[in-house]
């Protein structure tokens, strides 16, 4: 009995479990070690096979480069350009006029030293940590609304699990949504 | 500086890093094009595809197993888009034979001697597109039998009589005394 075109098929993939018998029927029987020889050239030619080369770049896609990034249009680059030329240029032509206007200004304050203003701040700075000492919060009225006076541990407890809850299902739903939305 | 292994880039992608992902597509695309080239032997068809695939796969990142390798996992969610797309188009590829040609070649060359990959790609491109899928499958992506199964879910003895049949119908083609 000559082997049969799964055996043949299985011996090839390594996925049987009689080995030894298929070997010895092939030594011993022509045809069916041509027809093993016929499917190993199929194995050959499939493996031989060349990769073949992309003509796009798949990866732009995802990855943010300039041609991606939206271009303003022509006339909007070139307007901006010139109010930007006109207005350099108008802030040269008025700075002499500005300055005479407010030379009458200018002598009446005088800009502090680098010193003065380190002083001051060095002086804001004790002012304000002295201030922490004798802190102390304003009194309320009783509130009807208040949380017990006393907050046990059981409360505590049922608090934080509460939250834990409402974050974790809070989150499931949103990398849920996320995740199914192409799928 | 080292490079980042797939992990890496898998994990930075997950936080949003498009760039990650993209560089995870330069090292793959290839693979994946050549995937969906194999089954539908039809370049802007395969590109298309390919393309598909890390748009899905990257949509679905929150699911993919970090503990599994990236390689393997996109080659194998190529095959499987691949073949819902010929499946989807079934009626029309049937009367249209001929435009998975690919028209690189010369006319002139083409009459005379078909290279034999040419030869190799037009025989699989003849095949019922389940057949083509498993022998991308078993013969490019190195799947047994049971993971064949499971990608396609279809029974085990499908997968047999798939895969034998295809390398009937190849050979025949492939080795035909002439
Ligand atoms: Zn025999």
């Amino acid at each position: 009995m000559h082997l049969t075109d799964e055996q043949l098929n299985e011996y090839l993939d390594n996925e049987t479990a009689e080995r030894a018998v298929i070997e010895a029927h092939l030594a011993s029987c022509g045809e069916c070690a041509a027809r093993l020889f016929t499917l190993q050239a199929l194995f050959a030619d499939l493996g031989s096979l060349p990769e073949v080369n992309l003509s796009t770049d798949l990866a732009a896609r995802f990855t943010p480069s300039r041609s991606l990034t939206p271009q303003l249009p022509r006339w909007l680059t070139l307007t901006a350009t010139l109010q930007a030329a006109a207005a350099l240029l108008l802030a040269t032509l008025a700075a002499p006029f500005a300055a005479q206007m407010l030379e009458p200004y200018s002598s009446m304050y005088t800009m502090p030293s680098p010193a003065d203003i380190l002083t001051e701040l060095q002086f804001n700075f004790f002012t304000w940590t002295r201030s922490f000492g004798s802190i102390s919060l304003p009194e309320f009225p009783p509130n009807p609304f208040a949380l017990p006076a006393e907050i046990t541990p059981a409360i505590l407890a049922v608090g934080m699990t509460s939250m834990l809850l409402a974050w974790a299902f809070s989150n499931w739903w949103l990398l849920h949504k996320k995740s199914n939305r192409l799928a | 500086m080292n490079t980042p292994t797939d992990r890496d880039l898998l994990l930075r992608a997950r936080r949003g890093e498009t760039e990650a992902y993209g560089e995870l597509v330069t090292r793959y695309q290839t693979g994946v094009f050549n995937v969906c080239y194999r089954i539908l032997h039809n370049r802007s068809d395969a590109e298309d595809l390919a393309q598909e695939t890390f748009i899905r796969a990257y949509d679905r990142l929150y699911t993919f197993d970090l503990e599994r390798e990236f390689s393997p996992w996109i080659r194998r969610v190529a095959a499987n888009l691949c073949l819902n797309y010929l499946e989807a188009q079934k009626p029309v590829a049937e009367l249209d034979e001929d435009r998975d040609e690919d028209k690189t070649q010369s006319p002139g060359e083409q009459v005379e001697v078909k290279e034999r990959s040419e030869q190799i790609r037009t025989a699989l491109a003849s095949l019922p597109p389940h057949y083509r899928v498993v022998v991308e499958l078993r013969h490019y992506q190195d799947l047994s039998y049971d993971e064949i199964a499971n990608e396609l879910e279809i029974p085990l003895s499908d997968v047999k009589s798939h895969l034998f049949r295809a390398r009937k119908l190849l050979a025949e083609k492939l080795h035909a005394p002439d």
